[in-house]
C-alpha cells in the first residue's frame, strides 16, 4: 500500500492523468482543465495541475521528456 | 427489343500511348464501354454536362476519409472555379481541413503498423495517413475560441452559417472552408455532431455560461438546402461515398418537389446490405429522390482513384478560360 503511494508521489505529471494531451511532443501537454478555467493551457510535460488525478497511461511524450530530463541532469 | 439491339455497339480495345492526357484515357476507357472504365467515362460526360448546364446547382457530397488522404486542394480549387455550388460533407471532413488551415499536417503513414505504438506517440491513424494528436489539439484549442468569439454576438446557427463564421477567420486560402466563404459558396454538415466538433462544442459549451453557449441546430440547414433546389431549375449531385452526405442532398431534391436531374456516385459500397452508401442509383428513383430520366451513372471504385481521374478529363475538356456562366 505504501508503495502505492510512493508511485503516486513520484508520478505526479500531466502525462499522467486524465485531461492533458500532446502539444509539442514530447516536452509541453495541453491541460483542458486550464483551458477551461481559461488560463494558459500550455504546461511542461512534467507539470501537473492541481485538480491532478491519477490516471496511469503508457505514455511516450512523458517517458521521453524524462529520459531528456535526466539527461540533461547528468551533463 | 429485337436481338440486333443488343449488338450494335461493339467493344474497342484500348489503345494506349507514351504521351495521353487524362482525358485521352478517359475516351479508350469509353470505347472499351466496360465494367468501372466504362462507368468512370459515363461520369465524366455527365459531370461535364451538369457543368455546362447553367441552370444545373451542383451539389458535392463527401463522405469517407477524402480530404485527409489527399484531396482538400481539389475541392477548393473545384469551389473556387465554382464547379461546385454547395458542399454537403461529415464534420470529419471539414475538421481535417481545419486541422491543415490551422497550421497542421496530415501524414504518409501505413497500414501495417503498431496501433498501440501510435497511441502512446499521440499519432492518429486513418489506414494509411497519420495525423498526430497535437495538430488535432491545436485545431481544437483554435476553434474553441472561435466558437467563444462567435457566440458573443450569435446564440443560434446552422451548419452553413457556422462554417461561414469559421471561413471568415481563416487566412489560409488552400482550405475548403476559407475557399467556400471567398466564393459564397455554403457548406452543410448534416451529421456535424459525429466529429471533433462534438468535442470542441462540448468544452466550448464547459467553459462559457450556459445561455452564453453557442447552438447549432441540425434543422435549419434543411430549409436552407431545400431553397437552394426550389430555386433551381436543374440539380445535381456527385457524391464520394455516401451515407449521411449523399441522403441529405437526395432528401432536399425529394422535399424540394423536384428530384435530382444528375447524379454521380463513387463508392465501394454494396447494396445488398441495405445501407444507403451502397444503394443503387435505380434504388433512389423508387422514392422519387432522383428522376426517372436523370442522367446518372454509379462507379464502383476507391473515391481517390476515380475523382481525380474524372475531375481532370472535365477540365481538360473544358479548358483553362470556362467559366461558369450560371455564377458570373
Amino acid at each position: 500500500m505504501k508503495k502505492q503511494v510512493d508511485i503516486k508521489e513520484k508520478g505526479r505529471f500531466c502525462g499522467n492523468c486524465h485531461y492533458h494531451n500532446a502539444y509539442n511532443y514530447p516536452d509541453q501537454n495541453f491541460c483542458f482543465l486550464k483551458f477551461q478555467d481559461r488560463e494558459n493551457p500550455v504546461v511542461s510535460a512534467l507539470d501537473c495541475c492541481p485538480e491532478w488525478q491519477f490516471k496511469p497511461q503508457e505514455c511516450f511524450c512523458l517517458d521521453e521528456t524524462l529520459k531528456k530530463n535526466k539527461k540533461r541532469s547528468s551533463r | 427489343m429485337k436481338r440486333e439491339d443488343f449488338l450494335n455497339a461493339r467493344v474497342v480495345h484500348m489503345e494506349l500511348k507514351p504521351d495521353m492526357t487524362v482525358n485521352q484515357l478517359v475516351k479508350q476507357f469509353y470505347n472499351s464501354g466496360s465494367f468501372g472504365a466504362g462507368r468512370l467515362a459515363s461520369a465524366c460526360d455527365i459531370f461535364e454536362k451538369m457543368v455546362r448546364d447553367e441552370k444545373c446547382t451542383v451539389f458535392l457530397a463527401l463522405a469517407g476519409a477524402v480530404i485527409p488522404s489527399g484531396l482538400r486542394t481539389t475541392v477548393a480549387n473545384l469551389i473556387r472555379k465554382r464547379l461546385v455550388d454547395a458542399l454537403v460533407s461529415t464534420g470529419a471532413n471539414m475538421v481535417h481541413d481545419l486541422v491543415e488551415a490551422l497550421g497542421g499536417h496530415h501524414y504518409k503513414g501505413h497500414w501495417f503498423v503498431d496501433d498501440y505504438l501510435l497511441y502512446k506517440y499521440h499519432i492518429n491513424r486513418i489506414y494509411d495517413v497519420f495525423v498526430p494528436e497535437e495538430d488535432f489539439v491545436k485545431a481544437d484549442e483554435a476553434l474553441i475560441n472561435m466558437f467563444d468569439e462567435i457566440s458573443a454576438y450569435r446564440k443560434m446557427l446552422s451548419t452553413s452559417e457556422l462554417m461561414r463564421e469559421i471561413g471568415m477567420r481563416l487566412k489560409d486560402p488552400k482550405s475548403i472552408v476559407r475557399s467556400a466563404y471567398e466564393s459564397n459558396v455554403p457548406i452543410f454538415l448534416p451529421a456535424m455532431r459525429d466529429s471533433e466538433f462534438a468535442y470542441i462544442h462540448l468544452v466550448h459549451t464547459t467553459r462559457s455560461k450556459k445561455e452564453e453557449a453557442l447552438k447549432v441546430s441540425a434543422f435549419e440547414e434543411v430549409p436552407e438546402m431545400v431553397k437552394i433546389m426550389e430555386e433551381s431549375e436543374h440539380i445535381g449531385m456527385v457524391v464520394l461515398g455516401g451515407g449521411v452526405p449523399r441522403n441529405s442532398v437526395q432528401h432536399a431534391a425529394l422535399m424540394s418537389g423536384k428530384g435530382l436531374d444528375y447524379a454521380v456516385v463513387i463508392t465501394t459500397d454494396r447494396p445488398e446490405q441495405g445501407g444507403l452508401s451502397g444503394s443503387t442509383i435505380e434504388e433512389t428513383i423508387s422514392w422519387g429522390k432522383l428522376k426517372q430520366k436523370a442522367d446518372k451513372t454509379m462507379v464502383i471504385s476507391d473515391a481517390l482513384i476515380a475523382f481525380p481521374l474524372m475531375i481532370a478529363a472535365v477540365l481538360e475538356r473544358l479548358g483553362k478560360d470556362f467559366h461558369r456562366k450560371k455564377n458570373s
